[in-house]
């Protein structure tokens, strides 16, 4: 019998790696598949030492294709099963995501964003935004919680499994490598002992019965003859994923009401948006923010209302407009002035987004 | 206190434990009594929380401090890394030398590559355990993870919560990091906390631990 995770909630001084690994092992994640890759490393070290402890398992794959593959294999068997890779890995495993997106398998994946296009940096971006939201050649039918904290990186990644389990959409946690390697603390808890519901998994293939006779037949296809066949089975899981998506979407603002400007930032990024417009505030200008906490599917109908009371909006990213293209897709039609800050590949501060908005607001 | 003629000190542990922090805080601390002291920065396992950045305000502050220069280390981390010279042979420099290694397991391996780290009558190895990391949280996990680890000379108490460590924090520290070394065989060097906490726990902790005091300068030196 595997040994009690935590006994009681308690602080602790971690890396955002180790909080992964941890948060999967609380979320009661079976088996995770994995291929090295910074900054997500650690992620699998943490793992590889907690599996023993706690009779999880772990396969070290190839690369980042058979890494996706055996986490479609792992969950197709019913097993609670994830992934975690960056950069370049990431670009691999949209194959994989395309598929588990085609399957509807609730397939988990940790993306530690590091600078790119390619090889690039190992250190930090934000430019998996794209790739994290719409890779793959379908129609980025998945869900992407964009986290920036450690908290949240324990929070969210437990919340991945239940909301992957329960709507079978691809989940994605999008962090970056400043998360994965910097430290803080954060409460560590049983999502249980906290009244979080874990939900059950069950296998897609190898049911019990006669298929046709006790139970449907399990078929799961990701090659169609006709494109009508795909067309329908297509735009229902467009219209599964519309109802979803306002159960999903998730957001953090303050102060946008009869706002100048609201600056709107994601992950780690809305730290330094918020200390920044607290700052803003103090010296007596009227700024807000809002930050998506999913990407995919987006708040769709705040970012409207905001984009219709606001006059200004300040896009603020370490990517070169990754984020601000989702923004003004969602926000198209508003008359709002939509400035931006890109920073590709490096981090970006509270006194970089006070310089911008004061510059703005002159 | 009287110190020995020459101190020898290599710092291990576990990731994120605290050994950067503590290695720079005891050189400083050596060069402040006048001593002449080499700081080698020899975590070749993960070189994100690194001296590299802080190695000139760490110099001007009296401390010879032997690491990479950033701009020499183009594709680190993907690549590998390299043990610089001066490192491999800092045990043949004169006077105090703190190593300061990478982390867990390969990080402690490190030490055999250092010339005379074998043989050096000086040298001490100490482990830094901060109770906070869950992977030596308690007293079972803190011997295992010694044990692992090969030699080690001492334990070093460096629990914290980063800007929420209380007295009560460090000192819980020093209860379970105590028992440990109690089981190990081993003594606990030290207990260590940022200045403000260590002003108040005095000079020594609950379980007669010298206590001493740090000043933060890792936060700042990512990458």
């Amino acid at each position: 019998m595997a040994k009690k995770i935590f006994e009681k909630e308690k602080r602790a001084f971690m890396t955002g790696n180790e909080v992964v690994a941890w948060a999967a092992l609380a979320a009661k994640a079976d088996i995770m598949y994995g291929y090295p890759i910074t900054p997500q490393n650690e992620i699998m070290h943490y793992w590889t030492r907690l599996a023993p402890k706690y009779d999880k398992n772990f396969l070290q794959t190839e690369d980042e294709l058979s890494a996706g593959f055996t986490t479609v294999g792992g969950v197709l068997a019913g097993r609670k099963a994830f992934t975690a890779t960056a950069g370049p890995g990431n670009t691999l495993m949209q194959e994989p995501m395309s598929m588990a997106e085609m399957l509807r398998l609730p397939t988990v994946v940790v993306i530690q964003q590091r600078g790119g296009p390619s090889t690039a940096t190992v250190i930090y971006s934000q430019q998996e935004v794209n790739l994290t939201t719409m890779g793959g050649n379908g129609e980025g039918l998945r869900i992407v919680y964009s986290t920036s904290n450690h908290q949240e990186l324990f929070d969210y990644t437990i919340k991945a499994f239940n909301v992957a389990w329960k709507y079978r959409f691809p989940t994605f946690v999008l962090g970056d490598g400043y998360q994965a390697k910097m430290r803080e603390p954060l409460t560590l808890y049983d999502p249980e002992s906290r009244g979080i519901e874990l939900v059950e998994t069950e296998p897609f293939v190898g049911k019990k019965g006669v298929p046709g006779k006790d139970r449907p037949p399990a078929q799961y296809r990701n090659t169609f003859s006709l494109e009508e066949e795909l067309y329908d089975r297509l735009m229902e899981d467009i219209k599964d994923y519309e109802r979803m998506a306002p159960e999903v979407a998730e957001y953090q603002s303050s102060g946008v009401e009869g706002a100048d400007l609201v600056v709107v930032g994601h992950g780690i990024v809305f730290r330094a948006v918020r200390a920044a417009v607290e700052n803003l505030r103090d010296s007596g200008l009227k700024v807000g923010y809002f930050r998506p906490v999913t990407l995919r599917p987006l708040p769709v109908p705040q970012i409207k209302e905001l984009a219709a009371s606001a006059r200004k909006i300040l896009v603020v990213e370490s990517a070169y407009g990754q984020l601000a293209r989702l923004l003004k897709e969602a926000a198209y039609g508003s008359t709002a002035g939509i400035l931006t800050l890109f920073k590709p590949g490096v981090g970006i501060t509270a006194e970089d987004i006070e310089a911008e908005v004061e510059k703005i607001l002159a | 206190m009287i110190l020995p003629g020459r101190i020898v000190e290599a710092y291990i542990g576990e990731y994120a434990g605290g050994k950067s922090e503590n290695a720079l805080n005891r050189a400083l601390e050596l060069a402040r009594q006048g001593r002449k002291v080499t700081l080698v920065d020899l975590d070749i396992v993960e070189p994100v929380y690194t001296l590299r950045p802080i190695q000139e305000e760490l110099a001007g502050l009296g401390v010879t401090v032997i690491a990479w220069k950033t701009r020499e280390t183009m594709g680190l981390g993907e690549a590998g890394t390299t043990l610089k010279p001066g490192a491999r042979w800092a045990l043949r420099r004169e006077g105090d030398i703190i190593l300061d290694i990478g982390y867990g397991v390969e990080g402690a391996k490190t030490l055999n590559l250092i010339e005379g780290a074998g043989t050096d009558p000086d040298l001490r190895v100490v482990a830094v355990i901060n109770i906070s990391r869950p992977m030596t949280a308690g007293v079972e996990d803190i011997v295992e993870h010694v044990r692992e680890m090969g030699r080690i000379d001492g334990l070093l108490n460096n629990t914290h919560l980063s800007d929420e460590t209380t007295v009560e924090v460090v000192q819980e520290g020093a209860r379970v990091v105590t028992e440990a070394a109690r089981r190990l065989g081993l003594p606990v060097v030290a207990t260590a906390a940022v200045a403000e906490i260590a002003e108040k726990i005095g000079p020594v902790d609950c379980m007669g631990n010298p206590v001493r005091a740090l000043t933060r300068f890792m936060h700042r030196s990512f990458w």
